[in-house]
């Protein structure tokens, strides 16, 4: 049994409201924290080896030491809680059973990055939360946790709770920026970074919240203990929101030593796959990573077992290997359709892309229409090398990484389901009431034997 | 630190462009940066607007490989970079048209501007000085791989005087930079989002407003139009006249190019630079006001200074104006060497059209006098 440090709590009656968090052991992080130097709190999170759980893994305490400092400037903390990839639904899952560890985390966050005023944009789409964690601010208030002069330290920090409109692309953290401004949510050209320019032109850090939540055990715990759970850089717990065809889908919190083979087939996680079908493949990381077959993703090109952190994912890069990504691991057996499921994400990020920059604009409703006239049976065989080309030219050059994340998807099916694509073209009406199938997609790899 | 005795920053960067290496200020971007050396090396830019405040950086043609960082960090940046909003560091060695990658990005950029558009040049009001026709002329490859119904959008009345067709719309977004920094009251911005974001009013207002025609100017294509000029001419019919008025807007500077046919003035702009901008005067961007714009349509409401010198590649100059490039003369070869026999030679017959006179070294319209030797 792994060790939980954000969900161990999660179960227990009335967590939600201040006074049995603060019995579990709540704020104690605040209590230490604003004993110590802000510099040692950045410190800490440095040791800890923490990195950013919204999809890129950028290490948060160098983050933290980025955001500048010029006099007389206010500095901000904001919370991404625009969780709109599809598959990822962790950081609801922390929000709504345990507020208070998102607020802790804040507080401690916020005194660190001298934020006196730190928001959490939450998408639109989790209507309900605003409400919780507003409580939740308005406990933590009452209780001297939050406010003015916190625990009489003289430290002031307020929370305010945004609601986004539902748009995905502002929880890129530029368009958060925009939007949190009032503006359009369009991301911003970059240089310069939050950490100069943010929200409002003042230093900002902008972190996930579950990056948020790891700061309490690490203060609690310091970042050296924190960093001895997990393997190599891939340090602390990781919460997974496992979704598609497992027995048991949810939210789980791992450490990252664990297999994927593992985390799908034991009862402890997934569950298994249900009805007896058989693992075709899996997106580890949410909607933009690339998906992977079945036996490139329990191991590696080398042979290796795959394990569920951020090295092993993306091992042998994107030939081979995927990514760790927000943490929405999605399964799919035998009965997906890879190029149907190809053509949804293709569909999304269509509808998702802001407009401003022309190959994401343009490329993104191409890339859905050449996948649903291959999809309905009337592609072509140039078709799959049009998508390839498409995707390689939207790749890297547009303004904000939802370009990537529309382009890795394609890519990635194309190229390890290519036979599936080609099947789809050859057999317009075959296509259209039968499926691929597994074939040769759980196979073993061919590890070349090296000298 | 603070403390730290800092090296005095040299006073200009060295940048390295295509092989060319020059001294700029620092803070100057790339694209200006090679708009200083000028031609092939220049990369083209369809939302980057230097007298816009924050322009650029969307529409991706101006993307360069960056090779060197500078000389402190000589790494090459791992992306194409948009030139227009990258500035240059000392010893940075961009490449251009030097650099594969580019050309294959910027051929991709131009595919995916056209398309939606709906290449209706022939009824454009904008064709022959429209930047996507240049842009898809110089960088873009022959015949489309799209195969779908191109975007359509509701037809939008913005007011009296400008004219929207969303459809030739590229988003640069330089209208709306127009009516922020320009204009009093912006009504107008970008509504919905990804490929069916649209320029527009909300709730159908007009735009109305002393300086909302240089909208027209700053657009790249056809989709903001002069509604006065509409269908009246093609651009390269007319013949283009730098002229000057007193303006009663002190915000106006009064200097404009009238687009004339014989004495009727078809249209008036702003002056553009070779760049396609509007030109500055004393470091201010020379915008006009819209009574310069669509109220004075005489020739005697202007002073007239001379022929607009177009140095801009379209076609325009390749009219009857300035930098005349001949066609090859065939027919003696199809002859086979001889020459054809003239049956009648027309300045023998008739008094027009003097071949001693040249239209593009007459100051202002052409007038029956203008062919007058007698006079």
């Amino acid at each position: 049994m792994a060790r939980k440090l954000l969900l161990d709590k999660a179960n227990v009656s009335g967590i939600t409201g201040f006074e049995v968090y603060r019995r579990e052991g709540g704020y104690r992080s605040v209590e230490k924290a604003l004993k110590m130097a802000p510099a040692e709190i950045v410190e800490e999170v440095k040791k800890s080896g923490l990195r950013g759980r919204g999809g890129a893994g950028f290490p948060t305490g160098m983050k933290w030491s980025f955001i500048a400092k010029p006099e007389g400037v206010p500095r901000h903390l904001v919370v991404n809680a625009d969780e709109s990839e599809p598959g990822t639904f962790k950081d609801r899952y922390l929000m709504e059973f345990i507020p208070h560890l998102l607020i802790e985390g804040m507080v401690v966050s916020s005194f660190a990055l001298g934020s006196n005023v730190s928001y959490i944009y939450i998408r639109g789409e989790y209507a309900w939360i605003p409400d919780i964690l507003e409580k939740a601010i308005n406990e933590a208030k009452a209780n001297g946790f939050l406010g003015k002069n916190i625990l009489g330290t003289g430290f002031d920090c307020e929370i305010y709770v945004q609601r986004g409109a539902g748009a995905y692309i502002c929880g890129e953290e530029t368009a958060l920026i925009e939007s949190l401004e009032g503006k359009r949510g369009n991301p911003r050209i970059k240089p310069p970074f939050p950490a100069i320019k943010g929200l409002w032109e003042r230093p900002t850090v902008v972190n996930n919240v579950e990056t948020i939540a790891a700061v309490v055990p690490i203060i609690n715990e310091g970042g050296e203990e924190y960093a001895k759970i997990g393997v190599g850089k891939s340090t602390g717990t990781k919460l997974i929101s496992a979704c598609g065809n497992i027995n048991k889908p949810g939210v789980y919190e791992i450490d990252m030593t664990i297999s994927v083979e593992d985390f799908i087939f034991s009862d402890e996680y997934c569950g298994g796959i249900p009805n007896g079908k058989k693992l075709k493949a899996c997106i580890p990381g949410g909607s933009s990573v690339p998906i992977l077959p079945a036996n490139l993703l329990l191991t590696t090109a080398k042979g290796e077992k795959r394990l569920m952190n951020y090295e092993s994912l993306s091992d042998g890069g994107f030939a081979t290997g995927s990514m760790m990504g927000s943490g929405g691991f999605i399964v799919l057996d035998e009965d997906q359709c890879v190029v149907k499921n190809t053509m949804t994400l293709a569909r999304f990020y269509h509808h998702e892309s802001c407009g401003q920059c022309s190959p994401c604009r343009e490329g993104t409703g191409w890339m859905e229409r050449i996948l649903k006239k291959i999809d309905s049976g009337k592609g072509d065989m140039k078709d799959i090398d049009l998508l390839w080309d498409i995707q390689r030219k939207i790749e890297g050059n547009t303004i904000c990484p939802l370009g990537d994340a529309a382009a890795w998807p394609v890519a990635a099916a194309i190229r390890h389901f290519r036979d599936e694509f080609e099947w789809h073209v050859l057999n317009p009406e075959k296509c259209l009431t039968e499926n691929f199938g597994l074939r040769h997609y759980a196979d073993p790899i061919h590890v070349p034997v090296t000298a | 630190m603070a403390d730290e005795i800092k090296k005095e920053p040299p006073a200009n960067f060295k940048v390295t462009i295509d092989n060319i290496t020059i001294e700029v200020t620092p803070g100057t971007t790339i694209l200006n940066a090679a708009r200083t050396i000028g031609g092939d090396v220049t990369p083209p830019a369809m939302c980057y607007y230097s007298k816009l405040q924050g322009s650029g950086g969307k529409c991706r043609t101006c993307l360069v490989e960056v090779a060197a960082g500078s000389t402190a960090d000589p790494r090459p940046m791992p992306k194409l970079v948009a030139s227009c909003r990258t500035t240059v560091m000392d010893g940075m060695i961009v490449k251009n048209i030097t650099s594969d990658k580019v050309k294959d990005a910027r051929a991709g950029v131009v595919e995916f501007l056209l398309l939606n558009h709906p290449l209706d040049c022939p009824i454009c009001d904008q064709a022959g000085e429209c930047h996507l026709q240049d842009l898809g002329y110089e960088h873009g490859k022959e015949g489309t791989r799209y195969e779908f119904k191109r975007r359509t959008f509701e037809k939008e009345d913005i007011g009296p005087y400008i004219q929207l067709h969303m459809t030739r719309c590229i988003l640069c977004y330089r209208c709306t930079y127009v009516a922020d920094q320009l204009t009093d009251k912006r009504v107008h911005g970008i509504l919905d989002r990804g490929e069916h974001a649209e320029i527009s009013t909300y709730i159908s207002k007009a735009i109305d407003n002393d300086f909302s025609g240089n909208m027209i100017d700053v657009c790249p294509v056809g989709a903001l139009t002069d509604k006065t000029f509409r269908f009246k001419n093609r651009v390269w019919f007319t013949k283009p006249v730098d002229a000057h008025r007193d303006c009663e807007n002190p915000k106006c500077c009064g200097k404009t190019t009238l687009w004339l046919r014989g004495d009727e003035v078809f249209r008036v702009t702003a002056r553009k630079d070779q760049w396609g901008e509007v030109q500055s005067y004393d470091g201010k961007p020379g915008w006009i006001c819209n009574t310069c714009r669509f109220d004075k349509k005489k020739t005697t409401d202007w002073v007239t200074e001379g022929v607009t010198k177009i140095n801009r590649h379209s076609v325009i100059s390749q009219g009857k104006y300035e930098g005349l490039v001949m066609p090859k003369e065939t027919i003696q070869e199809v002859l086979g060497g001889r020459s054809p026999r003239l049956l009648m030679d027309i300045h023998t017959e008739s008094e027009v059209n003097k071949p001693t006179v040249h239209l593009s070294e007459i100051n202002g319209p052409a007038h029956s006098d203008t062919f007058d030797e007698g006079k």
